[in-house]
């Protein structure tokens, strides 16, 4: 039995995972964090397969925080695969990224996304942000109930 | 005697005979003459007509080799004009795709920018901001000095880069145009400016402003831009006065905003509008110099104009037109400077 993740940040920039964990761990909600280092593990960690094949479906996060720009699979592939998937369709996933190009908001909305953001290059603005998605996720907000996770 | 001899003659039938020969012989004569005549004069005249008819038949000919040769040089040139057509049409084709090709590139760069260029300087912010909170005992008040620059450098260069973005984003987007009433996007802009505002005095004096066709989004970001420079040079101001109105020059509405700032002399206003231009120093007024470039390229791109006028420590005004007033405009528009009640949609008062 593999604990609960709450949040999963799926990012490839060390230093960003640095700045975004540290900013989360400030506001005592860095505990259940995974990170995941390109999309397809982003992937294979949402669908429970590969080196996650342990984990389960029934077990979501609570909330995913997506960079666009990614390795191998890019964020908005990313997205578009959980979002045509009634197992992870339920999951609130977060754009987190640098760009604010148009294109990006419009497909990201497109395909679903819950939410974007766009990080700022102030830290603590950046801080500010990390804190209050933080809060709303995992505080605020009412979880998916288990039968939002199965096919209908 | 004479009677005698003509009477003798008259009755001589032999020489009556003889003259009437004679007379009928020298008329016989004289018509034949006259039949050698007429017939050397008709094959004269034939000899001429042929002549004439000759020479208008190699006329003619003539004429007809002219119009082939004319008809000729015409389908040639037409040919000739075709193929210069085509050579033409291919190279703007060829032209079109090399735009294309650099403008997908370009594309390309602005997104690499927007989404690489930011992104270290969010680490030198985010590291410097850590090492001085958590290690600030241990730092003395000079390297505490020093990282505070690094972090304001990373994030000056930060606002550079998003307002180069913006700008680029001006050029590259296409005008969605509406008929907007320009005070809405004002009020707009004036509170997304409303944390500059605090703990200031500023009279705002604004004035009904006309309804016109533009791109909604980016005449926002004309006055919010116009708004915060009047709101950033007024700042050693003890009462800031920032006015915003119209007025008619040349038969076309022009809409102003006017500040009592710390203006700025006529003789560096053809850099007001350049990009990067800034005519002061950082320290005492921040800023990237790319806000009126922006300024200049939205209007330009509504195929309007912006030009500015200033006196040092007297204040500054900013003019824009929006294209040359249109008859089709002016229907849908109230009349200008009079107040218009946007949620009735009619002239008040």
């Amino acid at each position: 039995m593999t604990r609960e993740v709450e949040i999963l940040l799926v990012e490839d920039n060390p230093e960003d995972v640095e700045l975004t964990l540290h900013a989360l761990r400030q506001q005592n909600l860095a505990n259940d964090i995974q990170v995941v280092r390109d999309g397809e593990e982003a992937l294979d960690f949402l669908f429970c397969r590969g080196p996650y094949s342990q984990r389960s479906f029934e077990s979501p996060p609570r909330v995913v925080l997506l960079d666009l720009k990614l390795p191998k699979v890019d964020g908005l592939e990313v997205l578009r695969e959980v979002k045509s998937d009634p197992r992870t369709r339920a999951i609130p996933v977060v754009i987190l990224t640098a760009s604010r190009e148009e294109k990006d908001m419009v497909n990201g909305y497109h395909l679903g996304v819950n939410g974007y953001i766009q990080k700022p290059v102030d830290f603590d603005k950046f801080r500010e942000m990390v804190k209050r998605l933080g809060l709303y996720w995992l505080v605020v907000n009412e979880p998916a109930p288990p039968a939002a996770f199965r096919p209908r | 005697m004479g009677e005698k001899e003509l009477t003798e003659q008259l009755v001589d039938p032999q020489e009556t005979i003889r003259l009437l020969q004679k007379e009928l012989e020298e008329t016989n004569s004289g018509l034949v003459a006259l039949t050698l005549e007429l017939e050397y004069r008709v094959d004269a005249r034939t000899a001429e007509l042929r002549e004439a008819h000759d020479e208008l038949r190699r006329t003619n000919s003539e004429l007809l080799q002219l119009t082939l040769e004319l008809e000729e040089r015409v389908a040639q040139r037409t040919e000739e004009l075709r193929k210069l057509n085509e050579e033409l049409e291919a190279r703007v084709r060829a032209r079109t795709s090399e735009l294309e090709a650099t403008n997908k590139e370009l594309e390309a760069f602005t997104y690499s920018v927007s989404h690489d260029l930011r992104a270290p300087l969010r680490h030198l912010d985010g590291f410097s901001k850590l090492l001085l909170e958590e290690y600030s005992a241990e730092l003395p008040a000079q390297a505490q000095h020093y990282l505070t620059r690094v972090r304001e450098g990373a994030v000056r260069m930060g606002q550079l880069v998003d307002d180069l973005l913006n700008l680029s984003r001006v050029g590259r987007q296409e005008l969605r145009c509406h008929i907007v009433g320009l005070n809405a996007l004002l009020e707009e802009a004036q509170r997304d400016l409303q944390p500059e505002m605090e703990s200031r005095q500023i009279d705002w004096k604004i004035s009904p402003l006309p309804f016109v066709e533009c791109d909604r989004a980016l005449m926002k970001q004309v006055f919010a831009n116009l708004l915060s420079n009047a709101l950033k040079f007024t700042r050693p101001r003890e009462r800031a006065v920032i006015e915003v109105g119209t007025m008619t020059r040349d038969d076309q509405t022009v809409v102003f905003v006017h500040d009592n700032g710390v203006g700025f002399s006529m003789k560096y206003v053809d850099n007001l509008f350049g990009i990067f231009q800034r005519l002061h120093r950082q320290e005492d007024f921040e800023g990237t110099g790319v806000g009126l470039a922006t300024v200049q390229r939205i209007i330009r791109k509504h195929g309007g104009r912006v030009w500015a006028e200033g006196e040092l420590d007297k204040g500054a005004t900013f003019y824009f037109a929006l294209g040359s007033p249109r008859a089709e405009g002016r229907e849908k528009a109230p009349e200008w400077g009079r107040p218009y009640d946007e949620r009735s949609g009619n002239p008040a008062g």
